[in-house]
């Protein structure tokens, strides 16, 4: 791979001072003449008919200025999506913290205080929480059709994927493997509070919200609202994490333009912390059955899955599994039910259908390989995905040589114990390993690029930077293919009114699709300068590009990634620490290795946090959640998260901007499941339910 | 979920008798929020003397309000974080004559006659803390919304120990939470900081 001059070498971020010095203004931070608070009401019960509700006394409380409850407001979130849409404010409620109620007041107080004058007469309908009780014959109806969830055809079927045929397969393998595993609701739990603060001016809408994607989060309020698109401005120039839940437009940020509206006043909405654990949503919860079947040299013969996902009480996003296509093998079926119960909304947390599953099958093929004396490594090396679901050929794969330079950076060799559960006690120490992809897609997303009169470049990019760097990288990318140094360009982002169209940074789409529209601007505009000479003065020379690559020609390109955990498990208390972790990824080309080291050593750690700790749990009886916050979620802290080493696996990519692939969301895909496997290793049991709790290992040890 | 007691009922009653301070040369700070707003109940207040970041302040502070929003709200200091407003998140930490504490879970009353150091006070005439500088270099901040929080703990720490070993980082640290998970780096970016050598295998071993 040519080195290059600006990308590919450590770079701190552009907007590091801003945020090092409190600078940086978040959403929460802004604070408009004027401007009303609110907060919202929930649903104490996880599934009741309102049969009244009366707001007289709290809009008689002085400071209140707009009450918004299912009566007056008809809006419906995420109209465009026959599956996913609701109504902002819902009866029936079905999860114990549905919105009943938002209330604009003069301050934050009269706020909270006029919450508790809100009379709601509830009729307390009964609940579902668990998955297979709600696909029983007769049982209650979340939604009218029943508790299955419409597929991408919007047929009450599970998704079903076929290759191959997999009776064929099973029947063709020396030995058959089955078993279950199971995953839990965990919250994306960004350190910043769900918040937007909305304006009108006339029939013009300025939003300034926690968003992930400021173009989709316009076009989304605007269809929600039914304004023209034109009309709605979304400015989000600091943002503090989503990892997920901030795509599109969010329910806080309509009924903050609502209840702007009504009130005539600027309106700034924030959740509380208890709100966003248990009223937004979560990664989905998942119950997979997997049969495998292998030949007895190791060969796989067939992969089935059966599996349903906890969707909540409302549909948010695709509640799909994936994992299995880590995997080479002719016949697979997957089939995945997402299932409606009265609990919390699940929805995209980085890789959304990813980790949980990864956990799955990686659990399973470690069982597989132990079960025919194979080191996990080989067993990996053997069966891994060489063209993506066995069809198409991959632009570039750098699989092998994370699992081959993972392992070696990871002492694998050294490490491993063929035994699993021998190694003395009490703290016996153990090592796993997993592997992850992920796509690389290609789609549209724009970028403006200026040159003034006096030298200075400006790049118009329409992201926000959730935590990934997006600013600095897109103008690294400028940079490089301008060569000029960084300060030569000014990255102009996060408002509608001076950005163009991105896709938002979600499904690490950022620096591949944004990325190729800078690159394409950029060459635009040299060739302008070319023609017409740079300008002088007054004149300013602008370029603009809008990329919407043709399809790979038969290709697919994915990123990839094998992680490697060891672990020292306390077989008399339980307790797990990790102490040593290494990271391998392919994603292609790294545009700055320092924010990229970042990303790789939060997306592990998190996913740590996943594998041991994270559930939002519920009292089955009452249907109510107990451990919404941060104690009780225990994600990770300072104290539990190890060093985590990096290895980069930089392939030849064609495609992308300088070769580079996706990084984001592949960071936490085979964490998981390396942790899982190290305990194995470790005690000699398999915990085949998240979190990997002290309890469920003392169970799996009695 | 309808919280059962709101923070005004929980305060109610509890800050007779605090006393403001005879008025130094002080800022006054200008009451930005819309609760003078007419027809709005007056809430119990009390007038404290608060110095922040070496300013003293006459204020006069609603009883129910968190020091974090007489910082936010009142004196414009948005640069320390609510993350979660029941001391669980650590991103509100500022410094209380030199003591770490979670900024949500200290009423403003409480604060009459003590200095407060927060983000916005680290930089000193211009130039940044050596903590600042090495966070942007070991780019500690991933989103950036717990860094000020971060930032803040660090100081304390340093300030106590000024050669602290990595796991007595972590462990002072460990009250202040990062969601990017970014604390291979904050730990880097502190131990740089105090001026040790990095660490072995890719600057974050432990």
């Amino acid at each position: 791979m040519t080195p290059l001059k600006t990308v590919g070498h450590a770079t701190h971020r552009i907007d590091a001072l801003q945020r090092v010095t409190g600078k940086a203004k978040y959403t929460g931070d802004i604070h408009l003449p004027g401007m009303l608070y609110a907060r919202v009401l929930r649903s104490p019960h996880p599934h009741a008919r309102i049969r009244k509700i009366d707001v007289s006394k709290a809009l008689a409380l002085p400071g209140v200025k707009a009450i918004l409850t299912n009566e007056n407001c008809d809006v419906i979130w995420g109209s465009g999506d026959q599956i996913n849409q609701r109504r902002l404010f819902n009866n029936p409620v079905r999860f114990a913290g549905d919105p009943v109620a938002a209330v604009a007041a003069a301050n934050r107080h009269i706020a909270e205080d006029a919450l508790h004058l809100i009379d709601v007469e509830y009729e307390v309908l009964p609940f579902l929480m668990d998955l297979e009780e709600a696909l029983k014959p007769g049982a209650i109806e979340i939604h009218p059709g029943g508790n299955l969830s419409p597929n991408n055809q919007r047929q009450r079927q599970p998704q079903i994927y076929r290759r191959g045929n997999v009776a064929e397969g099973l029947k063709a393998a020396d030995r058959v493997f089955e078993d279950n595993y199971a995953t839990v609701h965990h919250n994306n739990a960004q350190l910043e509070l769900r918040v937007a603060v909305a304006e009108w001016s006339g029939d013009k809408l300025t939003v300034h919200a926690s968003t992930q994607g400021i173009a989709n989060c316009r076009t989304d309020l605007a269809r929600d609202l039914k304004i023209p698109a034109e009309n709605v401005r979304v400015i989000c120039e600091y943002m503090g994490g989503g990892f997920g839940n901030k795509n599109q437009n969010q329910d806080f940020d309509l009924m903050a333009a609502v209840l702007s509206k009504q009130a005539g006043a600027p309106v700034k909405l924030e959740f509380t912390r208890k709100e966003d654990f248990v009223a937004v949503h979560g990664r989905w919860s998942s119950r997979q059955s997997y049969k495998v079947g292998v030949k007895n040299d190791g060969t796989l013969t067939a992969i089935q899955l059966t599996a349903l996902t906890g969707a909540g009480a409302y549909r948010k996003s695709s509640c799909d599994l994936a994992g299995t296509e880590i995997y080479q093998v002719p016949n697979l079926e997957t089939s995945v039910s997402p299932v409606y119960t009265n609990t919390a909304v699940a929805a995209n947390y980085r890789a959304p259908a990813y980790p949980q599953g990864v956990f799955g099958i990686e659990s399973l093929m470690d069982d597989v390989a132990y079960a025919l004396k194979m080191d996990p490594v080989e067993f990996r090396l053997k069966n891994m995905t060489r063209k993506f679901r066995d069809q198409t050929p991959y632009t570039s794969c750098g699989l092998e040589d994370c699992i081959r330079k993972g392992a070696e950076a990871f002492g694998w060799k050294q490490r491993w114990n063929p035994n699993p559960g021998s190694a003395p006690g009490p703290v016996k120490r153990g090592v796993g390993m997993a592997m992850g992809m992920f796509g690389s897609g290609l789609g549209r997303s724009s970028a403006v690029v200026r040159l003034d009169g006096q030298g200075q470049y400006h790049l118009h990019v329409g992201v926000t930077d959730v935590g990934t760097a997006a600013k600095t990288t897109m103008g690294l990318i400028a940079a490089e293919e301008l060569g000029v140094p960084l300060e030569k360009v000014n990255v102009v982002w996060g408002d509608t009114d001076t950005c163009p169209y991105s896709v938002g940074e979600s499904g690490s789409r950022t620096t591949v699709q944004t990325g190729m529209a800078v690159i394409e601007a950029v060459r635009d505009l040299k060739k302008q300068i070319a023609e017409k000479g740079a300008p002088k003065g007054n004149e300013v020379l602008t370029a603009m590009a809008t990329t919407n690559p043709a399809q790979l020609q038969g290709q697919s390109r994915n990123s990839f990634a094998a992680h490697f955990a060891e672990v020292e498990v306390n077989v008399e208390t339980g307790h797990v620490i990790v102490t040593r972790f290494v990271s391998a990824h392919d994603s292609g080309r790294v545009v700055n290795p320092l924010t990229a080291q970042s990303q790789v050593q939060g997306g592990s750690i998190q996913g740590i946090g996943m594998a041991l700790h994270e559930e939002l749990r519920y009292d089955k009886r009452s249907g109510l959640p107990l451990n919404a916050g941060y104690y009780g979620a225990r994600i990770m802290t300072h104290l539990d998260a190890p060093p985590v080493q990096v290895v980069w696996v930089e392939t030849d990519e064609p495609y992308g901007p300088f070769g580079a692939k996706t990084l984001g969301e592949p960071t936490i895909i085979p964490t998981v499941a390396a942790v899982a496997n190290a305990i194995h290793n470790a005690i000699g049991r398999r915990v085949k339910s998240l979190p990997i709790t002290r309890d469920k290992i003392l169970e799996a040890l009695a | 979920m309808k919280h059962k007691i709101s923070r005004r009922r929980f305060v109610e009653g509890t800050s007779a008798g605090i006393v403001a301070a005879a008025a130094l040369p002080a800022v006054e700070a200008q009451q930005k929020a819309p609760a003078a707003a007419a027809g709005v109940p007056a809430a119990p207040k009390t007038t404290i003397r608060i110095t922040v970041n070496g300013i003293d302040h006459r204020v006069e502070v609603e009883d129910r309000w968190t020091l974090v929003e007489l910082l936010r709200d009142h004196l414009e200091l948005t640069g320390t974080k609510i993350g979660c407003d029941r001391g669980e998140c650590g991103a509100c930490t500022v410094l209380v004559d030199g003591t770490p504490l979670y900024s949500c879970s200290q009423l403003a009353i409480w604060m009459n006659g003590r200095s407060i150091q927060t983000v916005e006070g680290l930089a000193k005439n211009g130039k940044l803390d050596p903590l600042q500088e090495a966070f942007i270099e070991h780019d500690a901040p991933q989103c950036g919304y717990c860094t000020s929080g971060q930032l803040m703990i660090a100081k304390a720490l340093l300030m106590k120990n000024a050669h602290p070993t990595r796991d007595e980082v972590r462990a002072a640290m460990t009250g202040n939470l990062c969601r990017c998970s970014n604390y291979n780096h904050y730990v880097e970016a502190v131990m740089a900081a105090t001026g040790a050598s990095p660490a072995t295998g890719g600057g974050n071993a432990a």
